[in-house]
């Protein structure tokens, strides 16, 4: 349940972190909208927050499941052809 | 990220793209059989219509094991390996070791295959190497797992071919990581319609990008495993036990003690796979047992990782008395640092240590470094094909075997389920992998186009998808209603994983039909 959540929030991160992505914006023509330096960096910490927890509580399975699943979302989120997709 | 003068970056993409080009396609093969082996159990349920649920371990053993020994010379009885196979059935075999022409440390015993009720189903004596491979129920994991393990190659060339390519593997990430100046700015970047050469970098920078982490880990843990017995053992026998690899084996995971060589029954087998069960909660996937029949016998149970853990599990039992005496780690006798990375190695590499869940994540990281191999060879082609029309046949090589490998995977799959009732999948299984293999092949050298070649295989990979859970029904395989009432999820995942997989594939394909099928003519755009 811990890894679940802990997936799910970073997989909201990763989603916040590719709308707001500043490359694939320009590169699909909107140039408005991309996110700042340091909100991307909030947006990276939070991202890797809940793993820094999972080691923390010391439960290694949960940790490296964590990575995996999110490590699968950043790149299926990629294939994301959202608002202005890349060109 | 990591900024390297004009002149090194220069060399870092020559070696990522000549270790990649050179070895990508071995490399390739290695990572989708990986890929599909995280789940050779449940291919092997799937496959072999297996519908028991329960271990072998959790039904009497005590008593058909005390048979076997009694009925085992005594030569034998220097150690037993108790595990499953088939439908949960038990195999045991009793062995001495003994050192081989070479030096190196084998086993010789009697290999015993026992049936649900415990009677002996088959006895084979002989070497390790001997007695043990693929059975008619099995064949196809088998195959898959051989494929990964050492294509298929005669060991120790074999593993020592797997463990190159893992260095290859981890040599093309670290040299990706330093030649990649955008990393972190690019992770989300995929053109869909620029330059043929952009789309192709983009897709294998961004895939390469997000599964770097897992890139080291996988290339790390499986060259470990290649290198484990073809050159670390040896090289330690060498430098600490006079070369004598027994007398290492022994001292890093046997249990010392003094000899004691007086004749005493072997306490009780269930009783401890009970208390096994109940202090790691689960079953043990191996038993071994030293000194069978001895007052100094030990039993050790090994098990998979408890909850929250990625190590496993492993307990040591007097064998005499059947009593319980410490939790063990896999290396020595106390918890060392090197005992631990040696223990997550495994499940590092496997995915298994926490399920179907870490299974399924692992089995995506296998297609994410499968995507990766493939679209960087297209890269390395896609830049080079516009200046040298003579790499046609490298281009129709990458597509013969990135969609012909699969393609043949599942041929065998089909000639699995057909033959397994007859008796004859051993030998039918990589015969069809091979008929079908050469089947692509021709096809690889007639098919008017590239295009056309990709075109088809694809479909043809789509289509026995799709047509492999009906086959499984055809040749007589449990329907879902029957695997669901025993409480087998894992045929109906597989049933529906290759269905939707199949059905995604055909509906892209079809998808994809009006569209030209040649790429555009090229012009120049930069790639970095």
């Amino acid at each position: 349940m811990l890894t679940a959540a802990a997936i799910l929030f970073s997989l909201i991160m990763i989603l916040l972190l590719w709308r707001g992505d500043p490359k694939r914006r320009r590169t699909s023509g909107h140039r408005d909208g991309a996110d700042t330096s340091s909100r991307r960096r909030l947006l990276v910490i939070a991202t890797l927050l809940p793993g820094l927890l999972l080691v923390l509580a010391g439960d290694s399975a949960a940790f490296f499941v964590w990575l995996g699943s999110c490590v699968i979302a950043g790149w299926l989120a990629a294939q994301i052809q959202g608002p202005g997709a890349a060109r | 990220m990591i900024h390297l003068p004009k002149e090194e970056t220069k060399l870092m993409v020559a070696v990522h793209g000549w270790s990649g080009i050179l070895l990508g396609l071995l490399l390739y093969a290695v990572v989708i059989t990986g890929m599909a082996a995280v789940f050779a159990v449940e291919i092997g349920e799937w496959s072999a219509g297996h519908v028991e649920t329960r271990s072998a371990f959790e039904r009497p053993i005590d008593q058909p094991v005390r048979a076997l020994g009694a009925s085992t010379p005594e030569k034998y009885h220097e150690g037993v390996d108790i595990f499953e196979i088939g439908d949960h059935n038990l195999g045991v075999f009793f062995h001495h070791h003994e050192l081989d022409a070479s030096g190196a440390p084998i086993s010789r015993g009697i290999y015993y295959q026992l049936d649900r009720d415990g009677r002996v189903a088959s006895a084979r004596e002989g070497t390790d190497e001997e007695v043990f491979g693929p059975r008619n129920d099995d064949a196809l994991s088998s195959f898959l797992v051989d494929t990964h393990v050492r294509l298929h190659v005669p060991n120790p060339w074999g593993l020592l071919l797997t463990g190159i390519l893992g260095l290859a593997m981890l040599v093309a990430a670290i040299s990706g990581l330093l030649i990649h100046r955008h990393l972190l700015k690019d992770i989300f970047t995929l053109r869909r319609k620029a330059h043929p050469v952009l789309v192709d970098r983009d897709r294998h920078s961004v895939a390469g990008s997000w599964s770097l982490p897992f890139a080291f880990i996988l290339a790390f843990t499986g060259s470990f495993f290649s290198f484990y017995g073809t050159v670390g053992v040896p090289i330690v026998a060498m430098s600490a036990f006079g070369g004598d690899q027994q007398a290492l084996s022994d001292a890093v995971f046997g249990n010392p003690g003094a000899p004691n060589p007086t004749p005493r029954a072997i306490g009780n087998l269930d009783r401890i796979a009970a208390d096994s069960i109940k202090r790691s909660g689960d079953a043990p996937t191996y038993m071994a047992i030293e000194n069978f029949g001895r007052a100094d016998a030990a039993v050790t149970t090994y098990h998979h990782p408890k909850a929250g853990d990625i190590s496993q599990v492993t307990l040591l039992y007097n064998g005499a008395t059947a009593q319980f005496e410490q939790e063990k780690p896999s290396v020595g006798t106390k918890p060392s640092t090197g005992g631990t990375l040696v223990a997550i190695m495994g499940p590092l590499h496997f995915g298994d240590f926490a399920g179907v869940f870490s299974k399924a994540v692992w089995f995506g990281l296998g297609f994410a470094m499968c995507y990766v191999t493939l679209t960087g060879l297209r890269l390395w082609l896609a830049r080079r094909v516009e200046r040298m029309r003579s790499l046609d046949w490298l281009e129709r090589t990458v597509t013969v075997v990135g969609f012909g490998l699969p393609l043949g995977l599942l041929g065998a799959a089909v000639s699995f389920l057909v033959t397994m009732p007859l008796g004859s999948a051993v030998f039918w299984t990589p015969a069809a992998f091979l008929i079908v293999s050469a089947a692509v092949i021709i096809a690889g050298v007639a098919a008017p186009t590239h295009a056309m070649l990709s075109r088809g295989l694809q479909i043809a990979i789509a289509v026995l998808l799709v047509a492999l859970p009906f086959i499984r029904l055809a040749t007589g395989g449990p329907g879902w209603p029957t695997a669901l009432a025993v409480g087998q999820p894992s045929i109906m995942a597989v049933d529906l994983a290759m269905l939707l997989s199949g059905g995604w594939l055909l509906w892209h394909l079809i998808g994809r039909r009006s569209k030209p099928l040649a790429r555009s003519a090229p012009a120049l755009q930069p790639a970095e």
